[in-house]
């Protein structure tokens, strides 16, 4: 073999080691989950579910978000953690690994949302606090499981609380987690039905802070006129068949956005309207100098029918976008 | 041991591996690769700075995804791909004519044809062998800075940009070759494409569609914060439109230059 050949099947050997190694990452990563980033539990969902939400949540409190924005004001937690600690054994910023918040058709209400919980949890405990610290609850057995009911014969219709199992809690419309338990007891996965549904979450990036998608359904309840720029008017956003957002926050805010419109001058004009905004908070950068970093943290693209919108925020630029608080009489700063 | 027919010309497999290893061993030993090896391999030394000096000490604004991202489409797929294609490939013939050897090559009996295809396939294995690890090399030393959280979920983008960076590679690789045959000095109207006929790229409507860069770039999917009209008119050009261009220029310019390298009549200066 030639010096040449060696050196050309050495670094093509790099080239697979790597890809090898990255592969394994891929097929190893805890943040694999059955469907894009949603768990296999979350395949018990009705099919008529129309958008579904995740937040990693050991990330999220390890975030500079959560220690800027999610604790009390020079506090170490928020005071309803201790206190939901105090009665059920439970600290979400400890236990709660992940949350899955579903949304289902228009007919279901607005109160037919569910939410996923999973993270390790003293089920004893808790199935206490349920049944002593809330006025009104009952309990059934429903396929093995016991699902408890809060708000029975309330007009919004009754709320319900159940265990899949050890590690995993839905709450939402009694509905909504009757349908879920008995999926998840029957072994079912009525979601993989949802196809519009699968392929959105087909396209999320496995290990995200947060993400969600959504159809048609959920977005055609969003306004489609907001005010335009400067106050007068009013600007029309074309409607969006789905969209696709993932995010992080550490070290930075970073969002990205995918909408789907109608057609490509749909997606077009959407993406105008954003970089309209963006071109907006560029001129005002004369009086706010923060805005100029405003414009330059967003991205806006368009492929085809679809709208691709990238967001980086620094938190120092969070900051300087905070409303200046008023600095009180007596305080170090006026001494 | 049967003797070969000399009255007919080398089979063309056997002239193309012949005159690839001839190519590759003059390729990968020579100045043009220490420089183009130093390009390419210059993000690992990023990489490691933004690891060890970046990350810990100043504030953190860009994500190991995101800088990794930024030297994917700024550095590889903008600049220093192109550069390697436009000094490797346009040199393949026009290095024979300065140097006046074409005539040893010409003289032999081979097909002409045989004599592009195995130094095209030596400058794709050179320019490959070069980059992909550089790509490689850096995207571990990025996403492993903040542990290994986010790494998994990288990858499908660090396939898709491997892909991508060897269709660069072969697209500007034909392109330029095409060039090497027809003109004697190739090198100026190449960088002449590469920093202004490329611009439109940036530009609004279908004009992005008359460069390969649009092509190239919309099978990426990282898609970093610009200022200026690069960003204004960003469009994302639709995945199999770009691969079917691509891959009809990459067959057009060397279809082109096989039939030109074939019919031409080299005349040496003495």
């Amino acid at each position: 073999m030639t010096r040449s050949r060696l050196v050309v099947i050495s670094s093509l050997a790099v080239v697979g080691l790597g890809v090898a190694g990255a592969l394994g990452a891929l097929y190893l990563d805890p943040a694999r989950a059955a469907v894009g980033p949603l768990p296999p539990e979350g395949l018990a969902l009705p099919a008529d579910t129309r958008f579904v939400m995740g937040f990693d949540v050991h990330r999220f409190v390890a975030s500079p978000f959560y220690a800027r924005f999610g604790k009390g004001q020079g506090q170490s937690r928020p005071p309803a953690f201790t206190e939901l600690e105090e009665k059920t054994g439970l600290n979400p910023e400890r236990d709660v690994d992940r949350i899955v918040v579903a949304g289902r058709a228009a007919t279901k209400g607005q109160e037919g949302g569910l939410l996923i919980v999973s993270g390790r949890f003293d089920r004893t405990k808790l199935s206490r606090a349920i049944e002593t610290e809330t006025k009104g609850v009952t309990s059934k057995n429903h396929e093995g499981t016991t699902i408890y009911l809060f708000r029975e014969g309330a007009a919004s219709g009754a709320r319900a609380a159940a265990f899949l199992d050890d590690d995993t809690l839905i709450l939402g419309s009694a509905e909504s987690v009757e349908a879920t338990v008995t999926n998840h007891a029957r072994g079912e996965a009525p979601l993989r039905s949802n196809a519009g549904l699968m392929a959105l979450l087909e396209t999320v990036k496995p290990g995200a802070t947060f993400w969600a998608v959504g159809d048609q359904s959920v977005l055609s309840r969003l306004p489609l006129r907001i005010p335009a720029p400067g106050g007068e008017g009013a600007v029309s956003i074309p409607p969006l068949k789905s969209v696709v957002v993932t995010g992080e926050l550490d070290p930075l805010v970073a969002l990205e956005m995918t909408g789907e419109a109608s057609d490509a001058k749909a997606a077009q004009n959407l993406a105008d309207v954003v970089r309209g905004f963006v071109a907006l908070a560029s001129l005002q950068a004369s009086q706010r100098p923060e805005l100029k970093e405003l414009a330059s943290a967003v991205s806006v693209t368009t492929e085809a029918t679809r709208v691709h919108v990238n967001l980086r925020l620094p938190y120092e630029l969070l900051d300087s976008l905070q409303p200046r608080r008023p600095v009180a009489e007596g305080s170090p700063a006026l001494r | 041991m049967s003797e070969r027919d000399t009255s007919r010309p080398v089979p063309f497999a056997r002239a193309v591996r012949a005159m690839f290893d001839l190519t590759l061993e003059g390729m990968v030993w020579s100045r043009r690769s220490v420089l183009m090896a130093f390009l390419l391999g210059l993000p690992i030394v990023f990489a490691i700075v933004y690891r060890t000096v970046l990350a810990a000490h100043l504030p953190p604004r860009v994500t190991p995804f995101d800088f990794y991202g930024g030297i994917v489409v700024f550095y590889y797929l903008r600049f220093v791909v192109p550069l390697a294609a436009l000094f490797y490939a346009t040199a393949l013939v026009a290095d024979e004519v300065d140097g006046k050897t074409l005539t040893y090559l010409l003289t032999r009996p081979v097909r002409r044809e045989s004599i592009l295809a195995g130094k095209f396939a030596a400058y794709v294995a050179t320019t490959l062998s070069l980059s992909l690890p550089a790509v490689v090399v850096t995207f571990f030393v990025l996403m492993t800075a903040r542990g290994r959280a986010g790494l998994g979920g990288a990858v499908p983008d660090l396939l898709r940009d491997l892909g991508v960076l060897a269709l660069a590679l072969l697209a500007y690789g034909a392109l330029f070759t095409l060039m090497g045959v027809l003109l004697k000095r190739p090198v100026i109207p190449g960088l002449l494409f590469l920093f202004i006929w490329e611009f439109m790229a940036n530009l609004p409507g279908y004009l992005p569609r008359f460069t390969l860069t649009a092509y190239l770039r919309s099978l990426i999917r990282h898609r970093p914060a610009e200022e200026g009209i690069s960003e204004i008119f960003g469009q994302v050009l639709p995945t199999a439109l770009c691969l079917e261009v691509l891959g009809g220029a990459v067959l057009v310019c060397l279809a082109a230059a096989a039939w030109i390298f074939s019919t031409r009549e080299y005349v040496m200066d003495q």
